[in-house]
């Protein structure tokens, strides 16, 4: 056991706080995801092992109706694997930040990263809001947050599926908890060309299977942003720590 | 068609999702030693929050129903709510009011339009 540090514990509550306007985000499609897995006929049993081995709800969920169709096992995990295929860019972009850190550290902070807690974290170190010596606990905290917000709800979507109303497009405030992390960072004309272009290729491509088309439109997106940026001669910025 | 997966097979199934949402979740974080992008890609991978949430926002705000046809229109809910959102976000950086406005306006207009 390592002493606590009270500057760790710090950071990783100033995380848990920083997250906590935007639960309903993940509260909101924890629940819609739990009520999907047991309405699209997994029993309760499975539908708690899945969500709280797989955590990664669109993935879930796209493969949802293949487990109910009785696909073959690996298009399943195949579909799994691909509707995923975007944390690779996450993963490559946080490595930076953690390089230091020691490899089950390293694991650990990957597994539990999703769309949100990664935007929150590259936004936040963008605007060097990040405790710079404890990043690692800061966002562990906000991780922690996220997770039990999303395992919790997603239970009470399990258990309780049958009274939670479909129809009430909750899973709703999960994007717009994301429109709000989005928001502020389109101010700059990189940013706003890499969003604009990552919109018109992910909607010309919706019809990739395995939403490919998500994937196809964040590398466009990444690369007419570096263009715009090169093409306004900025001087390129670094990367965080020792890289 | 098939009988669902069920049983032991559908417990290789999720462990099998479990290893994809880790690994390419873990990929770089562990790998990254060894398997280095280049100093300009990885200054590039700054965009990456903006595009990857532009590239999911957009589709689920425009693309409707099954057979996910195009909605431009101001009657469209989702893009109300997701225009109610973006308006407050300009005068407040409160999330808890974006989530709020958003979500009423959404519901509003599916209510009533």
């Amino acid at each position: 056991m390592t002493a606590v540090v009270p500057e760790r514990v710090g950071a990783f509550r100033s995380g848990q706080r920083a997250i906590i306007p935007s639960l309903f985000g993940a509260g909101a499609w924890g629940l819609v995801s739990g009520v999907a897995m047991v309405k699209g006929g997994l029993t309760v049993p499975w539908a708690i092992m899945m969500s709280l081995l797989v955590y990664a709800g669109s993935a879930q969920l796209a493969a949802l109706p293949l487990i109910v169709a009785g696909a073959p096992l690996w298009v399943i995990v195949a579909t799994g694997l691909v509707t995923n295929l975007r944390f690779v860019i996450y993963s490559a972009a946080l490595r930076p930040y953690f390089a230091e850190q020691p490899l089950r550290k390293r694991a650990a902070l990957g597994f539990f990263m999703t769309d949100f807690t990664f935007a929150l974290f590259m936004r936040s170190a963008q605007e060097g809001k990040l405790p710079e010596q404890h990043r690692d606990a800061w966002f562990a905290g906000v991780c922690t947050n996220n997770w039990l917000t999303w395992q919790v709800s997603a239970l009470a979507g399990i258990v309780a599926a049958s009274y939670v109303p479909t129809d009430w497009g909750l899973e709703f405030t999960g994007t717009l908890a994301l429109v709000a992390l989005v928001g502020p960072s389109l101010i700059t004309r990189p940013a706003l060309s890499g969003a604009v272009v990552a919109a018109v290729v992910a909607l010309l491509a919706h019809e990739m299977p395995f939403k490919l088309g998500l994937f196809c439109g964040a590398l466009a997106g990444i690369v007419a942003a570096t263009l715009t940026d090169a093409w306004q001669e900025r001087s390129p910025p670094a990367t965080p720590a020792s890289a | 068609m098939s009988d669902p997966v069920s049983g032991i097979a559908l417990g290789v199934v999720i462990v099998g999702l479990a290893l994809s949402t880790f690994v390419t979740r873990t990929s770089f974080l562990i790998a990254g030693a060894r398997l280095r992008l280049s100093h300009r890609v990885e200054a590039a991978l700054r965009y990456a929050p903006v595009c990857t949430l532009a590239a999911i926002i957009v589709p689920d705000v425009l693309l409707h129903g099954a057979n996910a046809t195009l909605d431009l229109s101001l009657l469209n809910p989702r893009l109300i709510g997701a225009l109610a959102t973006g308006l407050w976000l300009c005068w407040s950086r409160n999330i808890f009011g974006c989530l709020a406005s958003g979500m009423a306006a959404y519901s509003l207009a599916r209510l009533f339009l």
